[in-house]
């Protein structure tokens, strides 16, 4: 990089692509948020934020590796999936745990090679090759699984590795991380294997000119970045407890975003680890700030894009060094310039930070004032807790009584109109009480991007959690730690672990909707018949749990119904349209189609419209607004779901109860405002039954 | 025949799979050769069709843009919003692909004008749309839309054979146009050898914003005949979008490194991917093996390309 012109200073050397501006720009981040909210610069949420970065971190390390050669490496989410699936898989099938890691590895390792094969041997381009394996390896381990088997119930030795911390503090996964960090670091720095990466990346045909075995050299950066992307699997199987199909789901874009933030160029040739790192943790912090700060995760992105915008055309412009891969002379000439072009840089950064924050304070400034307040309460009230034990283990104690209690409630996806209608019942719920309500969550379905909102809530000092838990296993792990801390904590909609919470607000049980559903379809097929089923993804563990339950109660009380398939929606009312429309063609005999997401109501009856089969009946569940007009039309007969308004004003009533003690264990009824007195059985309180709709009652509701 | 096989070995390979996969239905199995069946077919690959036929031209200039699925849903819900503002739908349908132009040219100057590599520049805004797209909606799906905006006011029957004859005579002409004209040519040219092409006086970033505008005026087309197929539109459409176009434009033939390709190949590659999932349906088959087919396919496709010793360097088709 730096040839010529004598030995260049010590920041030029560890820094040859300005990384050095990404620790101001985590600084002025760290100011901006902790001047915000004073829990975030604790201990605690440092290493929290460390926590979360491990397995965007691993894959991000690898890629530094990949795209130095100039490559990329599209699949390493997929891989991470791939993986968790072959060490559950494999672990189920008797293998000890140890060895079911090491098969997970050896797979990684392959991926790579195959990779490596792909680009060296055959000339594919890194990308193609890398976006078909990205949909091989997801497809392979959906299909190995079924898309619904998850792995559970693993040793806790093996938890440990995503749990556990070491003396009270020090997250194992922060280890490993930084353990892969610090050899990969060397490999890439101190080695000849480091620096022939780097001169491949310039220009391969001249590295192989200088003697540099371009194609095995290649091939072990992709081997690393396999490996890596798998360990990350192994991680996040662990953190979360369990393993499916769908961990690391859209992963590497925030890797490669890292890396790219980070000073690499995406042409080759340029990039450091450290620079990695920097770039990770600018975004990671982003992230976890504006979570703390209340903020929903919108902005975050919104964010993220407009950073990454601003860091890169910096670089690019500022820097004046061409991206057109013909320029072959531009690295010659670059020295010079460099750190008057670095305060510039420098300057952009820090406005486009600074710019994010003061667009946030402006477009809502009421929740910001609200979150400043409140964090200066929780700092007088629990200062000498806090002070006491830096560390984190102290237990926070409840704020003043004359703080707004906060209350914060995790959906499992945001988009989703379902839980776009409970918002409403949950916002006038906070209303009527005086309480400042927090709702956020992914905008799909995650578990992990789930535990990382609660992790942020808890870090955070929020009154009561409500969760409904797009995973059992990897909410309930977080949501005892929120009870640890003396957090409130419930689950609705879908529950976590018994002892992960103090209530469960049930809207209606698994077995009761599957059998309300199989009840319904069985009716509108006259008794006997095929159906079909139009699910949310094949990975989705609620639809699959009420999948369950309409075939049990098909088997047992409608001996004449015969499944004939399940189809995927994604969760997209188009895909829906489509799969209905082919169902019904394909399956000319089913009586009856029994959707079961939000989306694919609406998604299979405008198939069953344009279709024109009005012998083809249709129920499911989904959210009468978006159905009124085809159940008027009568597309659609039935659809079966409980007042979702009413769930969300009936969990934060019941969240509020349990933060001011009202609610305590023993009671057996409820009372909730607008909804009268409710039943509680033992540890859940009861909404009601499922409600049947159809064209007779549906104008009666208004979400 | 023999020369015209020689001559185009991707073309000829993909007609080959696709003859195959569509004579898997054949046997005994009822309802897919139906009318009915093929203009669904056809109507639901539309959409990717369209987008691809603008990918093609974007990657075949050497760029590639992975924003077109939040392009794709922000083009829905525009063009919704500004019907149920009580817009007509032809001037809803012009100000929809003005604002994919602006999208497109938005990609364009920042790749050409900031100097930020495609992949990543399409990687801030397709985070930036998604997200914003969500913050203005809030997750609601747009309805109340003017009786009009479903088919843009035809008759149900008929309109599906108006989307494919209007979305067929655009697809064809800019598959000529991309062959035969100097502005067609010059989209090779640019992505064959950036520095050349400005050494014979093209101005090649001028053509890489026109590149990435056209690809954003085809994704807000795909959006509107996507879009109005329904009486509402969802939120949290297009997820996935880039990779299915990009996988057909790639399963095509048009080189990934640029200089090469054609609209021929792209639409072979949409219907070969766009009917295997269909294809699966009709033979029973577990729909959870679909992606790993796609998957392996693009593989095999991209293998092909260098096992039977096709040249490599960009050259103009």
């Amino acid at each position: 990089m730096n040839a010529g012109g004598g030995r260049p200073g010590r920041l030029a050397r560890h820094s040859p692509n300005g990384e050095w501006v990404l620790i101001v720009v985590l600084l002025a981040e760290a100011a901006v948020f902790g001047w915000a909210h004073p829990r975030f610069l604790s201990w605690e949420n440092t290493f929290e934020i460390a926590r979360l970065a491990a397995e965007t971190g691993l894959l991000a390390f690898g890629l530094t590796a990949v795209i130095k050669t100039g490559g990329i490496d599209l699949s390493v989410g997929s891989m991470m999936g791939l993986a968790a699936v072959a060490l559950g898989g494999s672990w189920s099938l008797g293998l000890p745990v140890g060895a079911a890691v090491f098969l997970a590895l050896l797979l990684g390792a392959a991926g790579g090679a195959l990779h490596g094969l792909l680009v060296t041997r055959l000339r594919v381009p890194p990308l193609i090759a890398t976006l078909g394996t990205f949909s091989l390896y997801r497809g392979l381990a959906e299909a190995l699984t079924g898309g619904y088997t998850s792995y559970t119930g693993f040793p806790a030795g093996f938890l440990a590795l995503g749990q556990a911390y070491l003396f009270g503090w020090l997250p194992a996964q922060l280890l490993i991380a930084g353990a892969v960090f610090l050899a990969l670091w060397v490999l890439l720095h101190r080695t000849v294997f480091g620096r022939e990466l780097a001169v491949i990346g310039h220009n391969a045909a001249g590295a192989r000119f200088a003697g540099v075995r371009v194609g095995a050299v290649t091939l072990r950066a992709y081997v690393i970045c396999g490996v890596c992307a798998a360990l990350a699997g192994v991680i996040y199987v662990a953190r979360i407890g369990q393993a499916k199909a769908d961990a690391g789901l859209g992963y590497e874009l925030t890797a490669i975003a890292a890396v790219v933030l980070g000073g690499a160029s995406i042409n080759g040739g340029r990039g450091t680890l450290h620079g990695t790192l920097l770039g990770l943790l600018c975004l990671i912090v982003l992230q976890n700030g504006l979570r703390l700060a209340g903020q929903p995760s919108e902005i975050a992105g919104l964010l993220t894009g407009a950073v990454l915008i601003a860091a890169i055309a910096a670089a690019q412009v500022l820097f004046r060094r061409s991206v057109r891969p013909v320029a072959a002379d531009a690295s010659v000439s670059e020295n010079p310039e460099e750190f008057t072009m670095k305060n510039h840089q420098l300057a952009l950064l820090i406005a486009a930070i600074l710019g994010g924050a003061a667009l946030i304070a402006v477009s809502n400034l009421f929740l910001a004032r609200s979150v400043v307040e409140a964090g200066a309460s929780i700092q007088t009230a629990t200062h000498a807790a806090v002070a006491a034990a830096p560390g984190g283990a102290a237990t926070v104690p409840p704020p003043p009584p004359q703080a707004r209690r906060v209350v914060a409630l995790t959906p499992k996806a945001k988009a989703d109109p379902y839980f776009v209608s409970c918002k409403q019942g949950a916002d006038a719920a906070a209303a009527e009480l005086g309480v400042d309500l927090l709702w956020d969550s992914p905008t799909d379905p995650d578990p992990a991007k789930q535990t990382e909102v609660v992790e942020a809530w808890i870090t955070r000092g929020v009154d009561v959690i409500a969760a409904s838990c797009a995973s059992p296993e990897a909410l309930s792990s977080v949501l005892r730690k929120a009870r640890a801390r003396g957090i409130g904590v419930i689950s609705w909609d879908a529950d976590a672990k018994a002892d992960a919470r103090q209530f469960f607000v049930n809207q209606a049980t698994a077995e009761g909707i599957g059998t309300t559903l199989a009840d319904e379809g069985a009716r509108l097929a006259g008794g006997s018949g095929r159906y079909a089923i139009v699910t949310a993804s094949l990975t989705d563990a609620n639809q699959n749990e009420w999948i369950k339950f309409i075939q049990a109660r098909m088997a047992a009380a409608h001996p004449g119904m015969a499944l004939a398939t399940i189809q995927p929606s994604d969760g997209q009312r188009d895909k829906a349209m489509t799969e209905t429309r082919n169902i019904v063609r394909a399956y000319p005999d089913v009586k009856v189609i029994i959707a079961v997401a939000a989306p694919a109501v609406p998604g299979a009856a405008e198939a069953l419209k344009q279709e024109n089969r009005r012998d083809v009946k249709l129920t499911g569940l989904s959210v009468p607004s978006l159905c009124k007009a085809y159940v008027h039309e009568d597309w659609i007969q039935s659809i079966v779901l409980w007042n979702t308004q009413d769930l969300g004003y009936l969990t934060v009533r019941a969240a509020v109860a349990v933060a001011d003690g009202s609610l305590a264990p023993g009671a057996t009824s409820f009372s909730a405002g607008r909804l009268g007195t409710l039943r509680v059985e033992g540890d859940q309180i009861l909404l009601g039954k499922p409600f049947v709709f159809n064209a007779g009652n549906i104008d009666d509701f208004d979400f | 025949m023999k020369d015209w096989v020689k001559k185009h070995p991707r073309e000829a390979a993909l007609l080959g799979a696709i003859a195959v996969l569509f004579l898997l239905p054949l046997g005994g199995v009822d309802g897919f050769y139906t009318a009915g069946n093929l203009r669904n077919l056809a109507i639901d690959n539309l959409p990717v069709l369209l987008a691809a036929a603008g990918m093609t031209v974007v990657i075949v200039a050497g760029q590639i843009d992975i924003s077109i699925g939040s392009q794709f849903v922000a083009g829905g819900i525009a063009a919704g919003l500004l019907a149920r503002s009580g817009l007509p739908m032809p001037a809803v349908a012009l100000a929809t692909l003005g604002l994919g132009a602006l999208f497109g040219a938005a990609n364009g100057l920042l790749v050409t004008v900031a100097r930020i590599p495609a992949i990543i520049a399409t990687l801030a805004t397709m985070v930036l749309l998604r997200n914003g797209v969500l913050r203005a909606t809030g997750g609601d799906w747009i309805q109340g839309l003017p009786s009009g905006f479903q088919w843009f006011g035809l008759a149900p029957a008929s309109a599906p054979l108006v989307y494919l004859a209007g979305a067929g005579l655009v697809f064809a002409a800019a598959a000529w146009a991309l062959r035969h004209t100097t502005a067609g040519r010059a989209f090779y040219a640019v992505g064959c050898d950036h520095e050349a092409s400005r050494r014979v006086g093209l101005n090649p970033e001028r053509r890489v914003v026109a590149a990435f505008a056209v690809l954003g005026v085809a994704t807000a087309a795909a959006a509107l005949l996507n879009y109005t197929r329904y009486p509402t539109i969802e939120t949290n459409g297009g997820l996935g979008f880039e990779l299915k176009v990009i996988a057909a434009v790639v399963v095509g033939g048009t080189a990934i490194t640029g200089g090469r390709g054609s609209l021929i190949g792209t639409f072979l590659g949409v219907i070969l991917l766009g009917s295997i999932g269909t294809v699966f349906t009709f033979l029973h088959v577990n729909p959870a093996w679909e992606k790993a087919i796609q998957g392996a396919i693009l593989l095999v496709a991209v293998v092909a390309d260098t096992a039977f010793g096709r040249r490599r360097e960009g050259t103009s088709p």
